[in-house]
């Protein structure tokens, strides 16, 4: 109600002038963007780049920029973004940045390192806002265009979360906050390709920064981002009236594509991992040769077919990202695939005593697909003497008892990362185990191994490309011989869109970005190479 | 007068009763928001900065007793603390946005229904014997298929196919929201298949209600002697049986004005409407206690009010009534 009042308000001042909306206000022909990032009913007029939920999407990349940008599809690509180079000091516990200049704030004033300096030091004082827990010491301006962060402790492995994840605030403005923890930011000023046009609990707009950085771009004069709900969203897509969407849709091809491939694409890429997680403080599921036994027993490729639709392909035996993430792969295993194997998972299994053989595996039943594949899991370990109840539950509910670890299968995501690393520390570093009951944040089966946890620690304490890749494959042979986890297959990035009104999109030939425009800021990467469509 | 003071100090009690409810119901969920929420970012946040968001939340470790007073305290207050889902929203603005809608909607259609239905409900009294009595079983069926398939045929038949209506939303994404004749109108046409499928789905209950009384009325020496008179069977029909036979449905509209703010969820769901049934779906789903607590307390409070209204209607028009109680 607030909110009509204000437009009514503002209405009255101007005169009543409704204009229509007419939407070509910046006098170029090319037409705007549709995009569909978040299912959501409604929008709170919320742009801080710092709230993880509320936020709209866009304003992290489309607004405020990052010091630099990490592709996910190719690991260890690394882009000069507001930063030119960094440069680590103090054994990885100071690194200076050096900035760009001539970059402008939308409001005229420059953008220089005390910008930097102001928003690493408001993460240290408003930990609410610090939510990759940099353990930042000090930042400071030495120069207009250098800045230098201080770390309390070794942070090289966090350089994605310092120079990717961190987008810079205005000093200028954002100083005159009291909290900016709950600072709703309703005008964000920003350095950005984009700046906020109009904003409405159903639709808002952002159009082209004039005055940005990169010559001629964006070439996309407007982006239109209309709220939808997941069932309103599959109607838009059907229709037509979406021109770029990240959403699970049932059958695409008779949804989305329509019979014009050449036109109605979609690209879904890895984005993270999906694994069965046997828990480990379970007598019979910490023995490896039962684990060994349940992943060959598992038909992969059907679950993809049939539970997954084909929209994403089985994962790699080591986790890792395939293809891209060749260098963090094992040489040796770099062909490795997962194959049945019934006949020797029953081998494995002589020494055990098949009554003990009986485990519930726990799926969240809002996750359909998951539902299905765990009935497939379920016929296939039944093959192999392993009973299996599935039991669907609450998502709630499933959060709370696998994060407790009260559970004997189940099956879990783990975000993709900048480098394969930071999966497999997700999924095994045994600092995350928590004991039984107590809620953990990763590593849910509860691994603890001290090889694992000493490869993890030498990935942390370098800066040095080969020596990194040389941890992670080490954490690859871990998962190759001992199964601490069972990979099943990727998560997929989901990413429609249509090449009618823009071409230049991600794609698998070219996957210079993300493709979901969920992710930020890769959303703002993919439209700084949109072109208009030649017709 | 003692009876409507009793009634008063009745309310009060159920009042509180709900408060504490609203306050321990959610508190039994399992999981709590944080966890929820990364699970929902796959992992993507740090698990030191966990107890930052928990901070941030204000979501606290005190004893459930503590929270309780603080909870008291703050509602003593008109306090309802901030939303997790749209945080950092104010919980009353998140329900101050979205209750006008639910109750536009949902009341105007309850409105149409009760309406329409009261009005079939006597004709078809009057009228028993004539084609009008198979409009019951049909209004009965779709009174016993679930409304949210009705809605999901309608989005289908209407939206998807034939595309006369839109499907989802409360106005167009071409129109701004203001006092302007363009906004009005979308905004009844954007609420049109909503509201449709609330009248068909709600309105058997108004008929056979009603008809069910008016066939008793019927029966009676004045309304008999009335007809003997010789007077149109327009005034019999309405001044005469209607009139009288009308009293419990008055009640029951009374009471369902109450329902009107919790809204029909389902339908909400449906069709993407911005009202407080899409609040309260996505509340549960973040295990956002605040804004759940709000939405709950509206929503009692409300049918409450609506209660004691249905009580002071019946003293009003019930002479019988207010004779027991004084």
């Amino acid at each position: 109600m607030k909110r009509i009042v204000a437009v009514l308000a503002a209405l009255a001042v101007a005169g009543c002038s409704s204009g229509g909306g007419s939407a070509g206000r910046t006098g170029t022909s090319a037409p705007p963007l549709v995009i569909h990032a978040v299912d959501a009913g409604t929008f709170q007029e919320d742009f801080n780049p710092y709230h993880l939920e509320g936020v709209n999407f866009g304003t992290s990349g489309m607004i405020y920029e990052t010091l630099m940008y990490f592709n996910k599809l190719k690991p260890g690509e690394i882009t000069p973004w507001l930063a030119l180079k960094y440069e680590w000091s103090d054994k990885g516990k100071s690194v200076t940045f050096t900035l760009r200049q001539g970059v402008k704030w939308t409001d005229g004033q420059p953008f220089t390192a005390d910008d930097v300096a102001f928003t690493f030091r408001m993460l240290k004082d408003h930990a609410q806002l610090n939510a990759s827990a940099l353990e930042i010491k000090d930042a400071q301006a030495l120069a207009p265009d250098k800045v230098r962060i201080d770390f309390k402790s070794t942070s090289y492995a966090k350089l994605f979360n310092i120079a990717g994840g961190s987008p810079i605030v205005p000093k200028h403005l954002w100083e005159k906050q009291q909290d900016p923890a709950t600072f709703t930011n309703a005008k964000p000023v920003g350095t950005g390709p984009y700046k906020l046009a109009k904003f409405s609990a159903q639709l808002y707009e952002m159009e082209k920064n004039p005055s940005y950085w990169q010559p001629g771009k964006p070439e996309v004069p407007l982006l239109r981002f209309p709220a939808y709900t997941a069932n309103a969203l599959q109607t838009a897509l059907q229709q037509g009236e979406v021109d770029w969407a990240g959403a699970f849709v049932p059958d695409i091809q008779k949804i989305f594509v329509q019979g014009k491939p050449e036109q109605n694409k979609f690209f879904f890429p890895p984005e993270g991992l999906v694994t069965l997680l046997p828990n480990l403080t379970n007598p019979i599921l910490s023995k490896p040769e039962v684990r060994q036994a349940i992943s060959l027993a598992i038909d992969r490729d059907k679950i993809v077919k049939v539970a997954e639709r084909g929209y994403t392909k089985v994962a790699h035996p080591t986790g890792v990202a395939m293809p891209g993430g060749e260098a963090y792969v094992p040489p040796e295993y770099k062909d490795a695939a997962f194959k049945v194997d019934v006949e020797r998972a029953k081998e494995l299994l002589k020494g055990v005593n098949p009554a003990e053989l009986k485990f519930t595996l726990l799926v969240p039943s809002p996750f359909t697909d998951w539902v299905n594949a765990a009935q497939l899991i379920r016929e296939d370990l039944a093959k192999v003497g392993i009973t299996v109840e599935t039991r669907g539950v609450a998502f709630q509910d499933w959060v709370s008892k696998v994060g407790k670890g009260d559970y004997d299968l189940s099956i879990r995501g783990a975000e993709a990362g900048p480098t394969p690393y930071f999966q497999l520390r997700f999924l095994l570093f045994g600092g995350l185990a928590k004991p039984v009951g107590e809620a953990a944040s990763g590593n849910y089966e509860r691994w603890k191994d001290a090889e694992t946890d000493r490869l993890i620690d030498a990935y942390a304490a370098t800066d040095d490309l080969a020596e990194q890749q040389k941890a992670t494959q080490g954490l690859g042979k871990i998962m190759m011989a001992k199964l601490p986890v069972l990979p099943l297959f990727y998560s997929p990035g989901w990413a429609q869109y249509r090449t009618n009104k823009y071409v230049g999109w991600p794609s698998e030939q070219d996957p210079y970005a993300m493709p979901s425009p969920y992710a930020s800021p890769d959303a703002a990467v993919v439209l700084l190479h949109l072109k208009p469509a030649v017709k | 007068m003692r009876f409507l003071a009793r009634r008063l100090g009745f309310y009060l009690l159920t009042a509180w009763a709900a408060i504490t409810l609203n306050f321990l119901v959610p508190r039994l969920m399992p999981g709590d928001p944080v966890e929820l929420l990364v699970a929902r970012m796959r992992g993507n946040v740090d698990p030191a900065a966990i107890d930052a968001m928990r901070r941030a939340f204000g979501i606290s470790d005190a004893s459930l007793w503590q929270q309780y007073l603080d909870y008291l305290g703050n509602l003593a207050q008109g306090e309802l603390g901030r939303s997790i889902t749209f945080f950092p929203a104010e919980v009353s603005t998140v329900i101050a946005d979205s209750l006008p809608w639910t109750v536009g909607l949902v009341g105007v259609a309850t409105l149409i229904s009760y309406l329409m239905g009261t009005s079939l409900g006597v004709l078809m009294a009057w009228k028993r014997g004539t084609w009008l009595d198979g409009v019951l079983p049909a209004a009965t069926f779709m009174h016993a298929v679930p409304y949210f398939w009705v809605a999901l045929a309608l989005v289908f038949v209407f939206g998807v196919t034939l595309q006369w209506f839109p499907v989802s939303r409360a106005y167009g994404l071409d129109v701004m929201p203001g006092l302007t004749g363009e906004f009005a109108g979308s905004v009844v046409y954007h609420a049109a298949l909503p509201a449709v499928t609330i009248v068909v789905a709600s309105m058997a209950d108004r008929i056979l209600g009603m008809r069910n009384v008016m066939v008793t009325t019927l029966g009676e020496d004045y309304v008999v002697m009335a007809e003997a008179k010789g007077l149109t069977s327009r005034r019999v029909m309405w001044a005469y049986a209607a009139r009288n036979a009308i009293l419990p449905n008055i009640t029951s509209f009374a009471l369902s004005l109450g329902f009107v703010v919790g809204g029909s969820v389902l339908t909400e769901i449906v069709f993407s409407y911005p009202g407080i049934g899409s609040m309260l779906l996505k509340a549960v789903e973040n295990e956002d206690f605040p804004l759940m607590q709000g939405i709950f307390l509206v929503i009692s409070l409300a049918v409450l009010v609506a209660n004691f209204l249905a009580d002071l209607a019946y003293v009003v028009l019930d002479p019988r009534t207010r004779q027991e109680a004084e």
